[in-house]
């Protein structure tokens, strides 16, 4: 409840932030449109040249990309930790969070937060609702719970893998370059893992589970029978993978060394 | 009560070692190789609540390593640590509410809101009542006197400005434990007596226990009554500001000017036996250096001044500057 609160407080300073620059805030905004209209396009005219991908037709596999991006535009609202390395333990701003009486992760995902990213996920559900429209699917109350919730869990996922990657920060101030790669393998995610070698199924379910910010839930809310339960389990990888890349920073924090003056 | 009690506190840090070539960095591929370098060696300290205590000591002497152990930041290697009757680095949250941190180099305030919206931030990190919040804070602005700084962004403010909003920022929860580590660096005169004075005030009101770190020593003199000088990772002198300057600053000079021509060998037999050493810096011009003591110089005047007649006479103390200097040159010879 003091984190929500506090949440609602680092939010309204943002937006303020944003507003100080106030060129800045409607040039931002507008190029965010247009990059998400472009996008938008940009995915529906590449779809149209795929016919069938290992066995989902066109509209099925825009629908597993419209999933796709709701996930990601939510973690990447929130989690920003592409230049903590740069900006929190090199220049230091680490040593102000830990003086500070709330837990420093959340603290560090509040004063990184972009919540104009979220427009993201809304081109996603476009694209689902435009997938979802040409395939005639029907929707209950209780598909929406669900993609609710496993959109919960991929959030999760990813945001379990970033914590850890980021971890990696707080034992040796030295760049990794390692979140690029992890990035470019979820995109793999975005696919039906069926089209993989079997090596990579399991490497997506099971060591970095990216079929789980996709593929596994998506699948789910095109067709009940498949893959179900793999697509309910991703709740409980969400869980299961956030609470490692929470042992990650609580141990991380511990070694930290602080920034030299 | 206690403020800071810590019993051999050690913080190690692995360093690791490149070999030199490529060869070398091949091997440190396989094979890496560490050294472990201590940044502080099992030091003791004390300080009781209410004390301001300066922390000195040359770059690199493990003072940062110091306070961002005592606040929490690091988790010493070895000793036992209680502040505020906390252990600071696993009870961080509950700790850090019971503590002000200003770093001299690094803003607490927010860059690019208002003065006082990070203030108003502030209030809910720490859940502040209102009534509380705005009294104090009221008070503060009122003596640091930066009410016209507080609907401005913080990268406008000079830093002077910023950095007597940023010990408001440090003290609005009312700490009973302030951490400042450089607060006067780069500030000018006037700032520098605003802040003081404002330190010392918290101090006397508040009973608010200051620990600094310096490397103007006239933050120490209008500050501090305690002083803990560290080198190399220990401490090396823990006590009073007038006992450092009685031990170490004997260096006291009495510059003299005789009314007729005087042989140095003179006064050295006339002074015999006293702990002063003469300096002939033109005819009638000498300094005498005086080692320790305060009877010593009026001992070496009414000697002197029995023999010749003195025209003109000015005494000089050793400035903590210099003493500390010395020290750090030559070493601790007395313990």
């Amino acid at each position: 409840m003091f984190h929500l609160h506090l949440f609602i407080e680092y939010f309204k300073q943002y937006i303020k932030t944003r507003m100080a620059y106030r060129w800045d805030f409607v040039t931002q905004f507008i190029m965010n449109f247009f990059y998400q209209g472009i996008n938008l396009i940009f995915i529906l005219v590449v779809f149209q040249h795929t016919s069938s991908l290992g066995g989902w037709n066109r509209y099925e596999v825009i629908f597993i990309y419209g999933y796709f991006l709701i996930p990601w535009a939510v973690f990447s609202a929130f989690f920003n930790l592409w230049d903590f390395n740069d900006r929190y333990v090199i220049k230091g701003e680490l040593d102000r969070v830990l003086t500070r009486p709330v837990y420093s992760l959340v603290q560090v995902i509040m004063e990184t937060m972009t919540p104009e990213s979220l427009v993201g996920g809304l081109t996603g559900l476009v694209v689902m609702g435009y997938a979802a429209w040409k395939l005639d699917l029907s929707w209950d109350l209780i598909d929406i719970l669900l993609l609710f919730l496993f959109t919960l869990g991929s959030v999760m996922i990813y945001g379990g893998i970033y914590i850890a990657l980021t971890s990696i920060s707080l034992y040796s101030d030295s760049k990794s370059d390692i979140q690029p790669i992890i990035y470019n393998i979820g995109n793999y995610g975005r696919y039906p893992v069926n089209i993989y070698h079997r090596v990579i199924q399991f490497a997506l379910t099971w060591v970095l589970p990216f079929a789980f910010v996709g593929f596994y839930p998506a699948s789910y809310l095109l067709d009940h029978d498949h893959w179900k339960w793999y697509a309910f389990l991703t709740p409980l990888v969400g869980i299961l993978y956030l609470g490692f890349g929470l042992m990650c920073w609580n141990r991380g924090i511990r070694h930290y060394r602080g920034a030299g003056n | 009560m206690r403020s800071i009690e810590a019993h051999g506190l050690t913080k190690e840090f692995k360093v690791y070692q490149s070999r030199p070539g490529l060869a070398g960095a091949f091997r440190d591929l396989l094979n890496r190789q560490y050294r472990v370098i201590r940044a502080v060696d099992a030091i003791d300290l004390t300080i009781d609540q209410g004390e301001i205590v300066g922390y000195i000591g040359e770059n690199g002497a493990g003072k940062s390593t110091t306070i961002k152990m005592l606040t929490g930041i690091l988790e010493p290697t070895a000793g036992e640590l209680k502040v505020n009757g906390y252990d600071p680095h696993r009870e961080r949250e509950k700790f850090v509410r019971t503590i002000g941190v200003v770093f001299g180099q690094r803003s607490q305030l927010w860059w690019d809101i208002a003065v006082q919206e990070s203030f108003r931030l502030l209030q809910k990190v720490y859940r502040l009542p209102d009534e509380q919040y705005k009294r104090h804070l009221g008070r503060m602005v009122e003596v640091l006197e930066i009410g016209d700084l507080l609907d401005q962004p913080v990268r406008k403010l000079s830093l002077g400005q910023r950095m007597r909003c940023e010990l408001a920022a440090a003290l609005i929860h009312q700490p009973p434990l302030l951490f400042l580590d450089e607060p006067t660096i780069g500030l000018d005169v006037l700032v520098k007596e605003n802040i003081r004075r404002f330190l010392k005030e918290i101090n006397k009101e508040l009973g608010t226990t200051i620990l600094l770190t310096t490397h103007d020593i006239s933050d120490i003199e209008a500050l501090c009554s305690r002083v803990v000088m560290l080198d190399k990772g220990r401490i090396i002198y823990d006590g009073s500001l007038t006992k450092l300057r009685l031990n170490w600053g004997g260096g006291r000079k009495i510059h003299l000017d005789f009314a007729k021509n005087v042989q140095l060998n003179e006064l050295e037999q006339r002074t015999e036996g006293l702990p002063v050493k003469w300096e002939q810096t033109g005819q009638r011009q000498y300094i005498a250096h005086i080692h320790h003591g305060e009877l010593a110089v009026s001992e070496v005047l009414s000697r002197v001044v029995q023999y010749v007649p003195v025209q003109e006479m000015r005494i000089e103390e050793a400035s903590t500057e210099e003493i500390v200097r010395q020290i750090y040159q030559e070493g601790m010879t007395i313990v």
